[in-house]
This record gives structure tokens, C-alpha cells and sequence, in this order.
């Protein structure tokens, strides 16, 4: 791995860390470095909710995203077990671990994936969720391992240092926030989505371009604009450009 | 080694609020969340207000007179760790009415809460994602805080609260018939569609996302197929809701929507 792009992914997230920051927005450059730097196929970031069910934060990619929603959906799979025992699961080749999860392995190998690393997330004696490394055989070294466990350790921190000057924040309660934040995105995806005739995808570049752009968190964007407070238009300017519109 | 189980607390809790419900010989409602996460978190008592950004809040319930004045006092007097919950969308944890930050910031609540025998407040917004529809408070007659495994139970009864006001709306009365299967697992997994669903439907309708729920909730009832199910057709744009009152969705008519293709 260079080490150079290595401090660099760590300085910028650290930067982030420390001014007023978006937690989703934060989580989201995460996973995409993370996969940058790793040479991963994808990452996934997977948060328990009060009830102890997993809901994905974020993800590299709608494809990596639906592969999360599998495994809950189907209570199978590495991040599942990763999760529930607090410790790594690495799996080298997904072809060999057929028995243990069948559904999760057949699901995975057709998106063309090898191998799995699942990492997970912890705060001194809680785990608060995990995150996964999908890639092709044989997957991450102990030293890819290393950092990438080191990236879930900040995402960790970026998740609760979110709102962490509030006094009655906990933990828990910080959680609840981050996975509100994330409902009120995927109701602002819908309404863009639907608006402006885009995927949720697009529609997910778009908010975040359109937040960068006029220095705001992706969260309070969002919030105005599922509650008609935005106009929606000003932010078809941040569309991106796809194949078909160029 | 954390030994946190891996757990199906929504399902142990929604057992506990379909029990307190049968033993009432009602059917479930907010009343009984509210009574089970005053049991579960070990507290003396509860209440849930519903709030709108215009006017002030309106008890809704109340597990006793403690907690009843409780709410009437801050919707009256218009402060105290409920309106908090509401405007920040966050909890507000309160384990010590005679604070000093207590208050400093409720300076007529704090007292006047003492003063009717509750000394700890825990306020917890009911919301999804954008919907704000009120707040769960919990009260406790001396000071103490929560423990995190209560307050975890506190937040999963204010979510399971947050669906029945939801639900409640439709008029469906076993919008939880199926509960432990039907809502909570809806909830889990392919929750990200249901939102995402809200958010185009209420486009396509021009209604705010909370009707949008609704009437999604509604539809599916209606189509006797699950909200998740609906949901991913709306996404996929299989399915599309249509303001014209004449093609209402699973309104008067029991037309089914337009449907492309």
C-alpha cells in the first residue's frame, strides 16, 4: 500500500473530524477512500439500531448497499457474525464458506466478489455496528487488515463525536441521531429521485454536490428539502452528468 | 469480549406491548408503549404528547397523574425537555430536575415539575426521518439516569409509539395484527425503500411525507401486500400514486392506482 496516500487518507479525515461536520457526509468519504485506498471492490458501513438491528449507513455503492440489505434480510453473512461476536471475520474465498452462509455466498460471487473482510466497530466494551471490505480472492493482507481497522476505528469516532457537546448525549442516543439522519436522506433521495427524474443514486450525488456547494450539511439540505423548504430546482445544477445528457 | 447479545429486543419489547394491550382487552395502542417503556425502563411513569410545529402539543396519553401533569405543564407553559426533543429531534435526558441546568433552562418547568412529584425527565422525539409526529417523556419521582440497556429500550418503545400514531391514522386496527413478523421486520433491512418511497410518493401526490406514509400504509392494506413489497414497486417505478381524486389509491373507489407499463 503506499503510505503516502495512507497519511493523506488520514489527515483528511481527521480534518473533517474536527471541524463541524455531517456525520453521513463523513461516513460517506469513509467508505470511499477506504476502497480507494485499500484497491477493495467495495465498502459498506453497517450500524446497529436501539433494537440491535443493523441498518447501513454507507456505502461505496448502490450495488455494495443492496449486498448489505441481503445479509440482514436474510440474517446471514460475515457482517452478521462479525457484528454478534465483536471480532473480524476474514474470509479469503468466499467459494470455500459456501456451507456457512449459502445465500450470502451465492448473492456475493454473482456481484463478483471473491472475498470479504468484515471489521467491526466498537467503543470500549459496545459494539455499534461493522464494516465490510468486499474484493476479489484473496482479499486483504494482515497489514491492509490493520489499517482498514483502523479506518472502522474512525469511523467509530466520527460517529460519536457527532453532536457530542450536547450534555445528555450517550451513546445511544448519538446512534439514534446518525440513523435519523439517515431516514431523512433516503426521503430526500425519493423526493429529488422523483422530481428531477434521476436514480437514487444521482439523486444521492446530487444532494451531496449541491451541500458542498453551498456549504451546508448534507443532513439540514436534506431536511429542507422534504420539508418543501428548498428549492428543488436550484439543485438539478448539481445533476451529474450522465452518458445519455452530455 | 463484549457480551451484548445479538438481540431481537424489538420483538421481546412488541411481545410486552401486545401482552399489556390483551390484558387491557384493547387493541394496541400508544398507551400501551408508553406503559411498557415506563416497566422497562424502570421508571415511574409516562406520557406521549403530539406535537405540530404550529400549536403547542396535545396529550395523547398518560400512565398516571404525575405524568399527566407532567405533560400539561409543558405544553401550558411551552418548555421542558419534551418541547427540546421536538425542536432538536434528539432525546433529552434529565436526571436531575433540581439542577442547576435544569433550571437555568426550564426556569418555570423545572420547579413547577418538582413540584408535582416528577424529579427526572427523559423526552424522546417520535420521528422518521422528517416526520415529527410528538414526543415519549418518561418520568421518574426521585433522580436517577437511565441505564444504557433502558434507555435502549426507552428509544426501540418510542419507535414502536412513533408507528402506531402512524398506523392509528389508516384506521386499520391489525395495522400490527401480524406485529412481531409485520412491522418489525418491514422496518429492518429494506427499510431504506420505504423511505425513499415516502419521499417520491409524496411528490406524485403533493402531500407531505407523513400522508405519503399513510397512504402507502393504506395501499398495502388495501392490496393486502406488505409495505416493503409496495414500497420497492414505487422505487422500481412499477407502482405510481396519482392525485387525481378519481384514481385515488386504495381510497373510496378502491381503484388501484396508475400503474406504468
Amino acid at each position: 500500500m503506499d503510505s503516502e496516500r495512507l497519511s493523506t487518507t488520514f489527515v483528511e479525515l481527521a480534518d473533517t473530524l474536527v471541524a463541524d461536520f455531517d456525520v453521513l457526509d463523513f461516513l460517506h468519504l469513509l467508505v470511499t477512500r477506504c476502497t480507494q485506498l485499500l484497491d477493495v471492490s467495495a465498502t459498506g458501513v453497517l450500524l446497529a439500531d436501539p433494537a440491535g438491528h443493523l441498518r447501513v449507513m454507507a456505502a461505496s455503492s448502490e450495488q455494495v448497499r443492496l449486498l448489505e440489505l441481503f445479509q440482514l434480510q436474510n440474517d446471514q453473512g460475515p457482517c452478521l457474525d462479525c457484528y454478534h461476536s465483536g471480532r473480524p471475520v476474514h474470509v479469503t474465498d468466499l467459494a470455500a464458506v459456501e456451507l456457512r452462509w449459502p445465500r450470502f455466498t451465492a448473492q456475493a460471487r454473482e456481484h463478483g466478489y471473491g472475498a470479504v473482510t468484515a471489521l467491526p466497530m466498537r467503543l470500549r466494551d459496545d459494539v455499534i455496528g461493522a464494516m465490510n471490505l468486499f474484493s476479489s480472492a484473496p482479499g486483504l493482507d494482515d497489514a491492509d487488515i490493520q489499517v482498514a481497522q483502523a479506518l472502522a476505528d474512525v469511523a467509530t469516532i466520527g460517529i460519536l463525536q457527532q453532536r457530542a457537546h450536547r450534555q445528555s448525549d450517550t451513546v445511544v442516543t448519538q446512534l439514534q441521531t446518525a440513523l435519523n439522519s439517515r431516514v431523512l436522506i433516503e426521503q430526500a433521495k425519493g423526493i429529488l429521485a422523483e422530481r428531477l427524474r434521476m436514480t437514487m443514486d444521482e439523486a444521492f450525488t446530487t444532494l451531496r454536490a449541491h451541500a458542498r456547494a453551498t456549504h451546508r450539511h448534507l443532513s439540514e439540505l436534506a431536511q429542507a428539502v422534504v420539508t418543501g423548504n428548498e428549492d428543488i430546482t436550484s439543485l438539478s445544477a448539481h445533476r451529474p452528468r450522465s452518458r445519455s445528457s452530455d | 469480549m463484549p457480551d451484548r447479545p445479538p438481540s431481537r429486543d424489538g420483538l421481546r419489547l412488541w411481545t410486552m406491548v401486545a401482552a399489556h394491550a390483551a390484558d387491557r382487552g384493547g387493541r394496541v395502542s400508544v398507551a400501551d408503549a408508553c406503559a411498557v417503556a415506563a416497566s422497562a425502563a424502570h421508571v415511574s411513569g409516562a406520557g406521549l404528547t403530539v406535537m405540530t410545529r404550529s400549536d403547542s402539543g396535545r396529550v395523547v396519553c398518560v400512565t398516571d397523574d404525575v405524568s399527566a401533569r407532567v405533560e400539561e405543564l409543558q405544553v401550558t407553559l411551552g418548555e421542558g425537555p419534551c418541547v427540546d426533543a421536538y425542536a432538536s429531534r434528539a432525546p433529552v435526558l434529565t436526571p436531575d430536575l433540581r439542577g442547576q441546568h435544569a433550571l437555568r433552562r426550564w426556569p418555570a418547568f423545572a420547579p413547577a415539575a418538582k413540584e408535582v412529584g416528577a424529579a427526572a425527565v427523559f423526552a424522546f422525539p417520535l420521528q422518521m426521518g422528517a416526520v415529527r409526529l410528538g414526543v415519549m417523556d418518561l418520568y421518574h419521582h426521585e433522580p436517577r439516569s437511565l441505564a444504557s440497556d433502558e434507555l435502549r429500550d426507552a428509544l426501540v418503545l418510542a419507535d414502536t409509539a412513533t408507528m402506531l400514531l402512524l398506523g392509528g391514522e389508516t384506521g386499520h386496527e391489525d395495522f400490527l395484527g401480524d406485529a412481531s413478523a409485520g412491522l418489525l421486520s418491514e422496518r429492518e433491512g429494506y427499510r431504506a425503500e420505504i423511505d425513499q418511497a415516502m419521499g417520491m410518493v409524496s411528490v406524485q401526490l403533493g402531500v407531505n411525507v407523513e400522508v405519503a406514509f399513510l397512504r402507502l400504509r393504506a395501499y398495502a392494506y388495501a392490496e393486502d401486500r406488505s409495505l416493503t413489497d409496495v414500497c420497492s414497486d414505487v422505487v422500481a417505478r412499477r407502482l405510481r400514486f396519482s392525485a387525481d381524486p378519481d384514481a385515488e389509491p386504495g381510497g373510496g373507489d378502491g381503484r388501484a392506482p396508475d400503474v406504468d407499463e
